[in-house]
């Protein structure tokens, strides 16, 4: 195999033969440190989670990527291509200039319009000190109920918009919530105290890409009729929309149900 | 138990429909027992030495060669189709990617492992590397089916990343994504390094001088079976493919890819075949006619020993060949499914009776005047690592189907968001 190796001879057959031999190698192994490489450079520049939330965007089903224009009535049929981050969009502007026309039935739970929401169902509330209050919103409650445990970050540690916030079992369900904002956790709260982080951000705030106003409304009327259809049995036959509200503890009372088809819709998670 | 169904789920993609936990292990449980069967068969091999198997001097390739032969056939459709997607920009056929690299990393895998117990002395297997003999075919074979299983590792390695919980660690989702993006590279490696192992597996027959039922004359150093070998590869990895797929699609009662998907795949295996089949009724006519009498041997020297007679010619050649080929190729018969997987069958049935002629007839049939017709059955050591092979094929594909995203199209460039 090489010259010092017993058997080797400096012949043309050889040299074309290893030549070739060690070229793939080289190749294989080449591709391998570049791939290893690449992915150590989005660690560094701070790349890693951006990209694991957008590979998770892909992944969603395009109707669970409407276009908050869609949801607030303002265009009939618009997906989001922008992993919902409508601070990079170019077209947002042009979009939020037209008349909005939310739905007018009840979306089925309640929401507020001094908060702004994100679409991995938790809320944001600024605060007077600079700092962000983070909980999770009615639809989610609805859904979990009481968690059986919650994994909060630890203070002064920093989560990033769209990483994992904070995660929460129930029923042996993971539920991994995604964080509405990048900055550093000042407080945790919890179940009980109706919110679950304070976060402050490590510089100015654009608060563009959390829904509010018209946009909640349509959203959590969308998000509401994805859920009737995930909870109802496949053997149901033809129905008619019912409306309603949604009840509390929708895990303790529909135990049979695909949770883990349904928590992964709700919590952006694929 | 439902903590253990429940662990289970966890591992399923999301909203990926499987069958229960147990209806998976009970499919399991035979596939284990026989590849267990086939470990302490391999374990004896090991052990004792290749006086377990019903080889000898004289009858030094078996069923093992047989079966790797075989599977490295089958499992060309790993590279032709990344051949036909990466390079010749195939797109339609991508939902079959990550099939053909787990079929085509089982097969090639086998392939290794059995070799290793055939070679008896498996601790001795990296001497092939380091004194390497660069006018054997068979050092050539052993290098590019080496590098090539390095590649269909590497291969697998982003699908496997692609499981609901290797997903969620943010590194391995990383280096799976940008992994993704250099597969291209591996698939280019890949066609190249299959192209010359096909070929060399057949010129390891054609340049046996001594044993004029496989001895061919060809171009430059490759006799005429390295690029029959090639061809018949290349007809028969697709074919294969579908099969499988097809098989899948049964078992678990969904469809997983597109009718069109098949019928694409069924065209070019059908092409090829054709191809094939021209080349090799060429070979054979010069073969016969010049090649053979003038080592001083005719066709009945190599036809009248029952049951090896020429049926076996006739049988590959048409029934295997030229009617799969046909099946594959006119519009009319290409859109019946039924038909089309019948001409996959008869594809994959032809390729490896010719591999079966290959080894076990050229040693079968005497060469000296006082040489006897040789007779070899395989012990059941032997029987039970095929069927070991086997096992682990099926259940390799298994897991995979279960736990990862197998049939998902793979991500293209245009699929990934943009970083700003």
């Amino acid at each position: 195999m090489f010259p010092w190796v017993d058997g080797f001879h400096w012949t043309a057959t050889h040299i074309i033969f290893l030549s070739l031999f060690f070229s793939a190698i080289l190749i294989i192994l080449s591709t391998l440190v570049r791939g290893i490489w690449r992915a150590y450079s989005d660690f560094r520049a701070h790349r890693a989670t951006a990209m694991c939330w957008r590979e998770n965007f892909i992944a969603l089903p395009e109707a669970d990527r409407r276009c908050r224009h869609q949801l607030a009535g303002r265009v009939d049929f618009r997906t989001c291509d922008n992993a919902f981050d409508c601070r990079g969009c170019p077209n947002y502007a042009n979009f939020a200039e037209l008349p909005a026309s939310p739905p007018t039935g009840s979306a089925g739970v309640s929401f507020s319009n001094k908060l702004l929401y994100h679409r991995g169902h938790t809320w944001v509330r600024p605060e007077e000190d600079g700092s962000y209050t983070i909980g999770l919103d009615e639809f989610a409650q609805c859904l979990v109920g009481r968690p059986d445990s919650v994994k909060l970050p630890t203070q002064c540690e920093d989560i990033e918009s769209e990483g994992i916030a904070w995660r929460m079992t129930k029923h042996g369900h993971e539920i991994r919530v995604r964080a509405p904002l990048t900055g550093t956790v000042v407080s945790t709260g919890g179940p009980d105290k109706g919110w679950y982080l304070k976060i402050l951000p490590y510089g100015p705030v654009n608060l563009r890409h959390l829904l509010s106003g018209p946009e909640v409304a349509g959203w959590l009327a969308a998000e509401t009729q994805r859920l009737q259809l995930q909870l109802c049995s496949s053997d149901a036959g033809p129905c008619l929309a019912d409306g309603g509200t949604l009840l509390p503890d929708l895990m303790d009372a529909e135990p049979n149900a695909d949770w883990d088809t349904v928590l992964g819709s709700t919590f952006l998670d694929s | 138990m439902s903590e253990t169904i429940l662990l289970d789920r966890r591992w399923i993609a999301r909203g990926a429909e499987r069958s229960s936990t147990l209806h998976f292990l009970l499919w399991l449980a035979p596939w284990v027992f026989l590849l267990l069967l086939g470990i302490y068969a391999a374990g004896l091999c090991f052990y004792y030495g290749l006086n377990q198997t019903n080889m000898d001097n004289r009858f030094a390739f078996g069923m093992w060669i047989f079966l790797d032969l075989s599977v490295i056939a089958m499992g060309a459709g790993a590279f032709f189709t990344g051949f036909l997607v990466y390079i010749l920009k195939q797109n339609d056929l991508k939902p079959m990617l990550n099939s053909a690299v787990v079929i085509g990393l089982t097969c090639y895998s086998g392939a290794v492992a059995v070799l290793m117990v055939d070679v008896g002395q498996p601790l001795r297997a990296w001497f092939t590397f380091w004194y390497p003999n660069t006018h054997s075919m068979l050092t050539e074979v052993t290098f590019c089916i080496s590098c090539y299983l390095l590649v269909l590792i590497l291969e697998y390695i982003p699908v496997l990343l692609r499981n609901r919980q290797l997903r969620k660690i943010p590194s391995f989702l990383i280096f799976e994504h940008q992994f993704h993006k250099l597969v291209p590279v591996l698939a280019g490696v890949g066609t190249f390094l299959s192209f010359f192992h096909q070929g060399s597996l057949g010129g390891l027959y054609g340049v046996l001088r001594g044993r004029p039922f496989a001895y061919r004359q060809g171009f430059a150093i490759w006799p005429s079976t390295f690029f029959l070998f090639i061809l018949s590869a290349l007809a028969v990895g697709p074919s294969f493919l579908m099969l499988v797929v097809a098989t899948a699609e049964k078992i678990t009662g969904r469809q997983l890819v597109q009718q069109g998907v098949f019928r694409k795949l069924g065209f070019i295996s059908g092409v090829l075949l054709a191809l094939y089949i021209a080349a090799k009724a060429v070979d054979t006519y010069i073969w016969l006619n010049f090649t053979s009498p003038a080592l001083g041997f005719g066709p009945v020297d190599f036809y009248s020993y029952w049951p090896l007679s020429s049926t076996f010619l006739f049988i590959a050649t048409v029934p295997l060949g030229l009617f799969p080929a046909i099946l594959f190729v006119v519009p009319r018969t290409a859109r019946h499914r039924g038909l089309l997987l019948l001409a996959a069958v008869l594809t994959c049935g032809g390729v490896l009776l010719n591999r079966f002629v290959m080894t076990v007839q050229t040693l079968a049939l005497p060469t000296l005047p006082f040489d006897e017709f040789l007779k070899y059955t395989p012990s059941w050591q032997e029987v039970a690592t095929f069927g070991g092979v086997i096992a682990y094929g099926v259940i390799v594909y298994s897991l995979s189907y279960r736990y990862l995203p197998l049939f998902e199209a793979p991500k293209g460039e245009d699929k990934h968001v943009s970083l700003g």
